[in-house]
């Protein structure tokens, strides 16, 4: 067995994840929420009128909106201190080389350009809340795939961008999707023309970068008929004093016979509270895959959610939450079943360590009419010691005919007689614990790309590290 | 509101002891005080409410709404009617009538503590065991009223005994409001039989609460039955408080025509080293509507607990509606939770096996609901109350 360098978390992570750069924007709006704010932000990206009144109106709905009074503890949230948009550089850089020092410096630790030079397709970095970094393989505009930042995305793109914006999460959604169509900045547009398979993953990197510095990217991915595509998220985040906040909405549209695979690992750094709406909307015989892995953060809510549509629709949440010291990771999915004979299956795996809590919350509902449906639901749960916490909220609403709904879950801890075959074969308790938890993740980690499969890994085992002792 | 301190006062306090009247007066000040229940309630969400006004049962029935029986009991032993053994053993029924069943937890639990009417108090003292089971049984005969029924019962210290309490309508089709909740003390290795079956009138509105509190080494086999009711709200709810304690809460219902039901159930430990199992199996048919929300809470420091949740709907129809809502909150590592739901109809292999035997699809299908609720018939922890249930359940199968 390969041995691994031990790397201590406690105090090398500032070093190796939670360095920052000193901060030099060229333009820095002030603190707090207002329709001037909202309006300097459209002004400054020149946006049209509809986006200004789209943004104005959901911040009249942000404000009308109660904060929700379940889940995790919002109230330390303190909305009027919080930047709503940054930019880091004027222009879009089209190049590696014309990317200024700063950000390159970033990214050189991220390992990007590395990540670029073995499959990468097209990378769109985001650091802080403009795209900055933007490159897009000669083969996908080929095939007249579109994958830009979302602001390019309203600027040349119009007629498909107003087309989707809005139309799976619309503003009133929730209060966060209110906030976010209000703020939005930034985020991936991913256009794939009917017929077209993306065979390589895209990928995207998120950084947020300033104390108490919000990031309301906005994504959204249009997969036309008989279309396939992968698109990877995933994020680490400097150590800050105060909270910040990422509150971002994923609008997906997966047509007929298509196929969309979202992978996210989130990796915020654990003063960050990331309050996610994703959702897709799945239509005949189309699939749509989440592939959701939270690490980091304080606070996590965040539900995926596939609407099924039309007939045949398929939905699939993959599930992994890791709640250390102080991190409350509140996941899980939703599925609603619109029209007949439409299958989904939830797996959540989630590990609580050092008193920190997950929860995995999720709904299954069957609309009348939804009939001939199937849904399973299945959520394991391991605890690492006692000061740890599990919940499990599944709500199961059926009201289609003959529909199946299963649900199981689990909640244990490392069993013992697995340690102690481990450990007899020589085997440390603390590296036995680490090869447990990963066998206990390996129905997610087999999912990912390579790449992410080994970061995923190595992450676990620094967490592991950290605690074990 | 007819629900008012007037037929406390007329009604019910005759020869109440004056700690039970000030007890009846406080409920029925919270019962004002509290609003009713909306959709914005969480436990609430799924259960309309809406339709039921007590004022419109506000009248009680004066025929005998109780008879209880039990054969040679053991000396001292107690088993009377509730308000009378409020007056003859106070020492025993104060420190614990409605202590687990508070009347603060929402409008119904206040109501229902403010009006009681009668009930069964059963005290079986350390040591003693009692082969016979013993039977309350609990009537409606009349249309619009209120029927309220109260049980407490005590287990001493190791004693061991089963107890069936019986919700019968004289007539099926009885409008009223109807309640048939239970509180359970079980003392220190005590080990107790319960069974609650509830055959209310389809139009009655029933509100059920079965709380048992377990000491250490002690177990329950509790079994709850549904069958009444056009509505139907039955919480199962057992704390164990002492190490060793084991709780076995079975529960099975069948809702046809307009019924619906609702279920919430909690199984809370608070020490280690104690065990639940509970498993709730329902068939639904017409255009029937069930909901089941249950919780399983380790407390922090409960250790070596052990507890199993499942669920399992049988749907019927195209048009019955199953909802089902299991939940877990776990603070201790060192526990083994389980938990489970399905909602599914007839597996159509089965009806084409037993059809291709000959069988009419009618008689096939009950044989299929027998066989799903066979397991945990097997559970119902005495014989008399077997047959019963099963005659019951045969009867309603048609």
């Amino acid at each position: 067995m390969a041995t691994v360098p031990k790397v201590d978390v406690g105090s090398d992570y500032k070093e190796k994840y939670g360095f920052f750069v000193p901060e030099d924007y060229i333009f820095k709006a002030k603190r707090g929420l207002n329709p001037e704010i909202v309006k300097e932000i459209s002004w400054m990206k020149k946006e049209p009128e509809w986006m200004l009144k789209l943004r104005l109106r959901s911040l009249e709905i942000f404000r009308k909106k109660p904060m929700p009074t379940w889940g995790a503890d919002l109230s330390v949230i303190d909305f009027e201190n919080i930047f709503y948009y940054l930019k880091a550089s004027d222009k879009q850089s089209t190049s590696w080389e014309d990317l200024p020092p700063d950000i390159k410096k970033t990214y050189d630790r991220l390992g990007v350009p590395e990540a670029e030079r073995k499959f990468l397709a097209g990378v769109s970095a985001q650091y802080e809340s403009e795209v900055v970094y933007h490159s897009l393989h000669e083969e996908l505009s080929k095939k007249g795939v579109i994958f830009t930042d979302t602001d390019s995305a309203l600027r040349d793109h119009p007629e498909l961008f107003k087309e989707y914006f809005g139309t799976v999460i619309p503003p009133a959604d929730n209060k966060f999707a209110a906030l976010n169509t209000a703020v939005w900045s930034g985020g991936s547009f991913i256009y794939v023309p009917k017929g077209v398979r993306v065979d390589i993953p895209l990928q995207a990197y998120f950084r947020i970068n300033a104390e108490n510095m919000g990031q309301f990217e906005r994504t959204l991915i249009i997969c036309d008929e008989g279309s396939f595509v992968h698109y990877i998220e995933g994020c680490t985040a400097p150590i800050y004093t105060t909270d910040s906040l990422h509150s971002a909405v994923v609008e997906i549209i997966v047509k007929k016979n298509a196929r969309c695979r979202y992978t996210t690992i989130q990796n915020w750094s654990t003063n960050v509270f990331n309050l996610v709406t994703k959702r897709a909307l799945a239509y005949q015989d189309a699939t749509m895959e989440w592939v959701d892995g939270n690490l980091g953060s304080q606070i996590t809510m965040k539900y995926p959610s596939v609407y099924l549509m039309e007939p045949g629709a398929k939905g699939d949440v993959l599930s992994v939450a890791f709640a250390g010291k102080g991190q409350h990771q509140d996941a899980g999915g939703k599925m609603i079943h619109v029209a007949p004979n439409t299958t989904s299956t939830i797996t959540s795996k989630s590990i609580s360590k050092g008193g920190g809590r997950t929860s995995y919350r999720g709904h299954i509902k069957m609309y009348p009419g939804a009939n001939n449906s199937k849904s399973f639901v299945k959520c394991d749960a391991l605890l690492l010691d006692d000061a740890s916490r599990s919940d499990t909220y599944p709500y199961n609403d059926v009201d289609a005919e003959n529909v199946t709904l299963g649900h199981e879950a689990t909640v244990s801890k490392v069993s013992d007689e697995q340690l102690f075959y481990l450990m007899s074969r020589g085997i440390t308790r603390s590296e036995a614990e680490t090869m447990i938890v990963n066998g206990f993740i390996e129905p997610f980690t087999k999912e990912l790309p390579l790449e992410y499969a080994v970061e995923l890994n190595r992450l676990i085992q620094l967490e592991m590290e950290g605690s074990v002792g | 509101m007819v629900f008012t301190e007037a037929p406390l006062e007329d009604l019910i306090f005759r020869g109440e002891p004056d700690w039970l009247r000030d007890r009846r007066r406080t409920a029925l000040d919270t019962f004002d005080r509290l609003p009713m229940p909306s959709k914005t309630d969480e436990e609430w969400r799924r259960t309309d409410v809406s339709g039921f006004d007590p004022a419109a049962f506000a009248r009680f029935e004066k025929a005998l709404a109780h008879t209880t029986r039990g054969t040679n009991l053991p000396e001292g032993v107690i088993l009377q009617s509730l308000p009378v053994a409020a007056k003859e053993h106070q020492a025993l029924i104060e420190p614990r009538l409605f202590s687990l069943l508070h009347p603060n937890r929402d409008r119904f639990t206040a109501l229902h503590s403010a009006f009681f009417t009668g009930g069964v108090f059963l005290y079986v003292p350390d040591g003693v065991t009692i082969e016979e089971p013993i039977t309350g049984q609990h009537f409606s005969h009349e249309n619009g009223t209120s029927v309220l029924p109260h049980t407490l019962i005590i287990a001493g210290r190791n004693s061991r005994f089963n107890y069936l309490d019986e919700y019968i309508a004289e007539g099926d089709d009885e409008p009223g409001y109807r309640t048939g909740s239970a509180e359970i003390f079980l003392g220190e290795g005590a080990e107790v039989g319960y069974v609650a079956l509830q055959k209310w009138g389809r139009n009655a509105w029933h509100f059920g609460d079965q709380r048992a509190r377990l000491e250490k080494d002690s177990k329950l086999k509790l079994f709850s039955v549904t069958l009444g009711g056009r509505f139907s709200k039955t919480r199962v709810e057992a704390s164990l408080v002492g190490q060793g304690s084991e709780a076995e809460l079975k529960a099975i219902y069948f809702a046809s025509g307009e019924q619906f039901f609702d279920f919430h159930t909690l199984q809370d430990h608070q020490v280690g080293n104690t065990r639940s199992d509970l498993l709730f199996k329902g068939a639904l048919q017409d255009t029937a509507r069930t909901v089941y929300a249950g919780l399983i809470r380790i407390e922090k420091g409960a250790a070596r607990s052990d507890a199993y949740q499942a669920n399992r709907n049988l749907v019927l129809s195209d048009h019955a509606k199953a909802t089902s809502i299991p939940m877990l909150e776990i603070d201790n590592n060192d526990v083994r939770c389980t938990h489970g739901a399905t909602v599914g109809p007839v597996d159509p292999q089965h009806l084409f096996y037993l059809r291709s035997r000959g069988i009419p699809e009618q008689t096939a299908k009950r044989m299929i609901v027998q066989g799903f609720f066979g397991d945990v018939l097997d559970r119902i922890p005495f014989e008399h109350a077997r047959n019963l249930i099963e005659a019951d359940l045969e009867s309603r199968l048609g």
